[in-house]
Parts: C-alpha cells; sequence; structure tokens
C-alpha cells in the first residue's frame, strides 16, 4: 500500500466515524458507495470537505467527474496525486 | 382526563439499565460513574450505528427491549434540547467560518433520530419529533395517548442530556443523559391518568421531571407532579 493511499484510507475512517474499520479492510480498487464499503451521499459531501481541508482539492459535488474521482481509494489517490502534480 | 394503558416502559443511562437499578438510584440519588460502558448497538448494522449519537443510542437502548422484532409502530420523540452538543459545535463552526460536516448537519434536526430509529428498524410507520421548554413529559404522553385514536400501540421515547457548559446558566438539564421509552396501548397494560389542572404559577416551574417520572412507573408514588410557570399543573395518575 503506497503512503498516499493509507493516508486516504485514514482520512476516510477519520472523517466518517468508522474506527471499527481498519485501512487494510478497504480494498484499493474497490468501490466506496452502495457497494464494497457502502458509503452513501452524505459520506460523499464528507469526503469533499475532507479532502478540502486535508489536500486543498475543491470539487463541485454534482458533477460527473467528481463521480469518478470517488469512484475507489485507487481514483481518490490518482486524483491527489494529479492535483500535487499541478500545483 | 385523558386516559391511556402502557403495555410496557424500560428507561436507560449507563450503570442503570434495570428497574431495580432505576429504583436504587431514585431512593438514593447517587452520582452515577462516569466509566460505565456505552451501548454497543451491536444489532444495528456498522454503517448506521455509526450514525447515532450519545442520545440516540440511549433511545435505541430504551426501547427495543419493549418492541416485538418486527413490530410496526408509530413514534413519538420529545426531547427538550435534543442533540445539543452537535447543535453547539455546529454554531461554533459558522462562529469560527469553518465548514460544516455535512454529517453533523444533516443529524442536528430534532427527527433525526427517530428517522435513524425508523431506518434501523425498517419500519416506515410515523414519527413526530416534539420539543417543549417544559413539561415535556406530560406533552409527550399528551401526543403519544392522543394518537391511540388512529393506533392501537404507540411508542413515545423521551430523551435528555445535561447542557453544554455554555448554556448551563439559561435553563435547566439533567445531570446525566437518559432515555426512556414507553409503549402506550389501548388495551393492554396498567391504565394511567393524564390531567391538567388550573394552578398557581410557581416561580420556581418545573420540579425534576425525570424523578418524577421513574417514581411513577416504579410505582414507588400514584401520582407524578408536573408544575410549570404557566397558571396550569399536570399530574399523572395511575
Amino acid at each position: 500500500m503506497t503512503d498516499l493511499k493509507l493516508d486516504i484510507k485514514n482520512m476516510i475512517i477519520d472523517a466518517l466515524e468508522l474506527e471499527d474499520i481498519s485501512p487494510d479492510e478497504i480494498i484499493d480498487s474497490d468501490p466506496l458507495f452502495v457497494d464494497g464499503l457502502g458509503l452513501d451521499s452524505i459520506d460523499a459531501l464528507e469526503i469533499g470537505l475532507a479532502l478540502q481541508k486535508k489536500y486543498g482539492i475543491k470539487l463541485k459535488a454534482d458533477s460527473k467527474e467528481t463521480h469518478e474521482h470517488f469512484a475507489s481509494v485507487n481514483a481518490l489517490a490518482a486524483l491527489v496525486e494529479s492535483y500535487q502534480e499541478k500545483n | 382526563m385523558l386516559s391511556f394503558k402502557i403495555r410496557g416502559w424500560n428507561a436507560y443511562t449507563p450503570s442503570l439499565e434495570s428497574a431495580d437499578s432505576w429504583g436504587n438510584w431514585l431512593q438514593n440519588k447517587y452520582i452515577l460513574p462516569t466509566d460505565a460502558p456505552k451501548p454497543g448497538l451491536k444489532n444495528i448494522p456498522l454503517m448506521l450505528r455509526r450514525r447515532f449519537t450519545t442520545i440516540g443510542k440511549y433511545s435505541v437502548e430504551a426501547a427495543m427491549p419493549i418492541l416485538a422484532e418486527n413490530e410496526h409502530i408509530p413514534l413519538v420523540f420529545a426531547s427538550r434540547h435534543g442533540d445539543v452538543e452537535l447543535t453547539l459545535s455546529l454554531l461554533q463552526s459558522i462562529a469560527n467560518n469553518e465548514p460544516l460536516s455535512p454529517t453533523s448537519f444533516s443529524l442536528a434536526v430534532h427527527n433525526a433520530i427517530s428517522g435513524l430509529f425508523s431506518i434501523a428498524r425498517k419500519d416506515r410507520s410515523e414519527a413526530t419529533a416534539i420539543s417543549a421548554s417544559e413539561n415535556l413529559i406530560p406533552f409527550a404522553l399528551l401526543e403519544a395517548a392522543t394518537q391511540l385514536q388512529d393506533n392501537e400501540h404507540v411508542l413515545c421515547i423521551i430523551c435528555e442530556s445535561p447542557l453544554p457548559d455554555l448554556y448551563k446558566p439559561f435553563a435547566s438539564s439533567p445531570p446525566f443523559p437518559y432515555a426512556i421509552a414507553m409503549v402506550l396501548s389501548r388495551e393492554e397494560g396498567d391504565t394511567f391518568h393524564l390531567k391538567s389542572a388550573p394552578a398557581i404559577a410557581s416561580e420556581q416551574g418545573q420540579n425534576n421531571e425525570l424523578e418524577e417520572l421513574m417514581a411513577l412507573l416504579l410505582s414507588h408514588r400514584h401520582c407524578a407532579r408536573f408544575p410549570s410557570t404557566q397558571d396550569v399543573e399536570w399530574t399523572i395518575q395511575r
């Protein structure tokens, strides 16, 4: 597991109060929403806020790209990496 | 006067989980230990469980034992201040120009606990969330008892927690968080009579509502009195 992916998993666990879940229980490529981890729309907003606080990334809540970025830990890691390269 | 029956009741706070322990506390008024284990809510899936705040968890602990597995029952949820810690944390975020937590925002509404409870029990019966600055207990029972017009049974949950220090000078609140659940019924259980009568408004207002109700439910007394700062006094007799 890369450090970035571990950081993202810990960010998700903290932001969503998932203390009963350990980072290695979250599979990098698994869907975060509905199946897989089973998060809901409020969680999506909460992750959006956490991304903003931790990495300075601002996303539009209703855009198609945001949907894709939130698909999995892998997708979130790619988003953070591309953002960090640009800035 | 309004009469109703109570099929079952249960009160919960950590370290007072049985009628006997409540009875003992009522007679001795000892300070509750603060390190008592908190409810685990193991029967509620993790993803839903994390959304329950303290009084939400206590409400579940109080209500679940007196409900049948798949019982569909309307709910009257009553709390004077609701999840006041959560409300205050949001107000502080606004004051500090910080973004609000969407989760906290969604859970700070007064009917959040009854909504979560409905999802957890997969029960789509109607839920009513009420609040009152005084006489909350008689008003909660009044609402629940009147709903017996349309329903065989009505669940009434009353919960409260101590106010954050910031608010303490402005209103009374109980010494510890608690939840009491009662199933009101048309036909089953002991009969209670709810009554309001003109009274001389007392300056001190309310006595301890929690203690009054518990003494009545535990049959320590046959009449619970709920005075108010208005010119009315509520009584519940059994």
